[in-house]
């Protein structure tokens, strides 16, 4: 066994650890974190293969976009400090059984898939390939997918911007979805509405 | 034209920002404006209507100028002064009132200077002194009259 | 002749000549650790006292001047200061994640340290993704602070960790794309060719109008996301006491504290790779005596002297503006620097198709 192996296993220790511990964990933050330990492992894995460009963009997708995301969510809508409850024997044999099952597949694809060794040296993509790539029509291009991704993030984008955009209020009325008498007339003195601040010099 | 608001708004904006920027890098150039006293090297002369705390001025032959009217006492307003009188026996037979012990509670005061108003025969005065932190604050408590003073002659 | 490049390559080769080449790689990481961890204590002492002097000196004050000449020993004695100090574990927190945080948000600031240049030929990792790997790495340091924020199990701390996530999240898009302006010139990720490419001039007078803009757009959004004022809403002291950072104390603030300062510089070093030209002297096109005479001064001082220039323009933001609101802070990203920057980078697209550039 030589170092570059050693590297592999403790990597792929550390990610199976780390997901383990997010499925188990009973605080929901911390199966987030989890989570993110186990992603950056797996960015990790891709340093190892000497793929950087694919290492970066999982750390920037998963752990600067998609976890942040996770936990964001988690502290506006759950009680993120409680424990909570654990999973009864039941979802436990299944949950255990579905693992077997996943695991023996898995296993069985591998074993019958002959992985022929390569002599050819380990690719090193340039970020322009990697950018004509993706632009290129011809057989092995992404031009396709990358106009269609393009086009699910420009609708996404115009979804929230709809979402967020309010009305403009007009002066008196009422927001939407408030009748007129539900409320009761707002009684202000007159002067401050109309002359709230008064000039320095009248004060003087 | 929203555009031309726009462009406005982010020109106001730098410009506000360059202007605040102009200041304080002038400062940072100017070293002769600074304003800090080295504290125990210099000690700063205050002014004449600096507040310290409340002294009693005696002369030269250990006489000061309190009759123990009590008036300062009746003038502050949270209890900081606390006179104690007493009778002097004077040489043709008569009575007279003198103070005993003029006790000053610096750690109440508040400078307020009423009492120095109120002194009748101008006894007691404010001092500039400013240092005033010790170890203990029931140093604080302070007898104004030096020991073996008595009241100067022709004062009423 | 004497240089960085000299040293290290002596330092290799005697290595290699003394021992097999699995032990002098494992050398040569014991010393990069070492050098990393020796420059990051050295600087948090430069960089907290720098501070303290340019405030000082803003405010037509002094600043530290009684521990040593001139006070130069004054952030020595805060950090022993520090170290004797009792790291405090709240009872209600998570006390693993509030234990991790500190030395994550460190890590992070190492891991970034990796593909700067300090010199000609000085460079831990001159990966080929160098731009992309400093904005991906740094994006996990919000974690940090969301981890801090979070298991210190108080209100102003959970607020300062929101308010930093939300800060940091959106500052990193204007940062990340004046960044690909730049990238857009060059045409490569690796920040020695990036360097390499500022050989006739500094991209920031290279540029054009475009560049100036970038520049400025990535000094603010750098400053926000490094939490500092005007941006510094996730630490603010009148409102949140100290915001993610509240709970700590002894040397896990101390380290906390000396992230903030390692990201400065390391900001600041980025900036001053891509837009002034790192280690690279100022070169002015064809002026062959000029560019001799400013060969002369070694590439580490020219390093080093941009990059405390940044770091001192970001001082000076500091000490002069007041804090944003939330509101305002969002709407600066949002409605300014973001179109604005998206509408550079096309310019900047424009001036590197037509080649406009020098």
């Amino acid at each position: 066994m030589n170092a570059s192996a050693i590297i592999f296993y403790i990597l792929s220790a550390f990610i199976l650890g780390a997901a383990l511990l997010s499925v188990t964990t009973t605080k929901i933050f911390r199966a987030a974190i989890w989570l993110l330990f186990s992603l950056i492992g797996v960015a990790g894995l891709y340093f190892w293969m000497q793929v950087e460009f694919i290492a970066a963009v999982q750390i920037v997708v998963y752990v600067g976009g998609i976890v942040v995301l996770i936990i964001f969510s988690i502290f506006l809508t759950q009680q993120s400090g409680s424990e909570m409850i654990r999973p009864g024997k039941k979802q436990l044999i299944i949950s255990l059984l579905a693992v077997l099952f996943g695991t023996a597949f898995t296993y069985n694809l591998i074993q019958h898939y002959q992985f022929t060794p390569t002599s050819s040296k380990p690719l090193a993509a340039n970020v322009s390939d990697i950018g004509l790539q993706m632009l290129s029509t011809t057989e092995h291009g992404f031009v396709l997918p990358f106009e269609v991704v393009s086009m699910l993030l420009l609708a996404s984008m115009i979804g929230c911007i709809v979402i967020a955009m309010k009305a403009p209020a007009v002066p008196g009325s009422l927001p939407e979805g408030f009748e007129k008498d539900e409320l009761p007339p707002l009684q202000l003195p007159k002067n401050i509405l109309v002359n709230p601040v008064q000039p320095a010099e009248e004060i003087m | 034209m929203f555009l031309k608001e726009y462009i406005k708004d982010v020109y106001s904006g730098v410009k506000s920002l360059l202007i605040g920027m102009r200041r304080t890098g002038k400062y940072f150039i100017t070293p002769r404006e600074i304003i800090t006293e080295q504290y125990p090297e210099f000690r700063a002369q205050l002014s004449e209507r600096f507040r310290g705390e409340v002294v009693m001025p005696h002369d030269e032959k250990n006489e000061h100028a309190c009759t123990g009217c009590t008036a300062c006492e009746l003038a502050c307003p949270n209890g900081t002064i606390k006179i104690i009188t007493k009778f002097d026996i004077q040489p043709d037979g008569k009575k007279k009132k003198a103070i005993d012990t003029f006790i000053y509670h610096l750690e109440l005061c508040t400078m307020c200077n009423l009492c120095i108003v109120a002194c009748p025969t101008d006894a007691i005065k404010m001092a500039q002194n400013f240092e005033h932190s010790v170890f203990d604050r029931n140093t604080l408590t302070k007898k104004l009259n030096n020991p073996g003073s008595k009241i100067r002659e022709g004062i009423e | 002749m004497f240089s960085l490049q000299g040293i290290t390559n002596g330092i290799e080769k005697w290595l290699h000549n003394n021992m097999s080449a699995n032990m002098a790689l494992l050398v040569e990481c014991a010393i990069v650790i070492f050098l990393a961890i020796s420059l990051f204590a050295i600087l948090g002492l430069i960089l907290v006292l720098m501070e303290r002097k340019v405030a000082a000196h803003m405010q037509i004050r002094l600043g530290p001047n009684r521990v040593g000449p001139f006070g130069m020993l004054q952030t020595t004695a805060d950090t022993l200061k520090l170290l004797l100090k009792e790291g405090l574990t709240p009872d209600g927190a998570d006390k693993f994640l509030f234990n991790l945080a500190p030395f994550v948000i460190m890590i992070v600031a190492m891991l970034i340290l990796a593909p700067i240049a300090f010199a000609t030929g000085f460079q831990i990792w001159d990966l080929n993704i160098g731009v992309l790997y400093v904005t991906a790495i740094s994006s996990i340091s919000v974690i940090a602070i969301l981890m801090a924020g979070w298991a210190s199990n108080n209100k102003y701390s959970m607020l300062g960790a929101m308010r930093s996530g939300a800060q940091i999240v959106s500052y990193e898009l204007s940062a990340g794309l004046s960044i690909i302006s730049i990238v857009v010139l060059t045409g490569s990720l690796q920040i020695s060719e990036i360097i390499e490419s500022q050989r006739n001039g500094w991209w920031l007078f290279k540029g054009h109008i475009p560049a100036v803009i970038a520049f400025v757009i990535f000094i603010i959004a750098v400053t926000a996301e490094t939490n500092r004022a005007p941006f510094d809403l996730a630490e603010a002291e009148s409102e949140l006491t100290a915001g993610f950072h509240t709970e700590y104390s002894g040397m896990r603030f101390a380290l906390f504290f000396l992230a903030e300062y390692i990201n400065i510089f390391i900001v600041c070093a980025i900036g001053a790779t891509l837009f002034l030209g790192g280690w690279m002297p100022l070169h002015i096109g064809s002026w062959q005596g000029f560019n001799h005479i400013m060969d002369f001064i070694p590439s580490s001082v020219w390093f080093f002297g941009k990059t405390f220039l940044l770091i001192f323009l970001i001082m000076w933001f500091r000490w002069t503006f007041p804090r944003l609101r939330v509101d305002q802070l969002l709407s600066l990203e949002w409605k300014y620097l973001l179109p604005i920057s998206m509408f550079n980078l096309l310019l900047m697209t424009v001036v590197a198709i037509m080649g406009w550039h020098f």
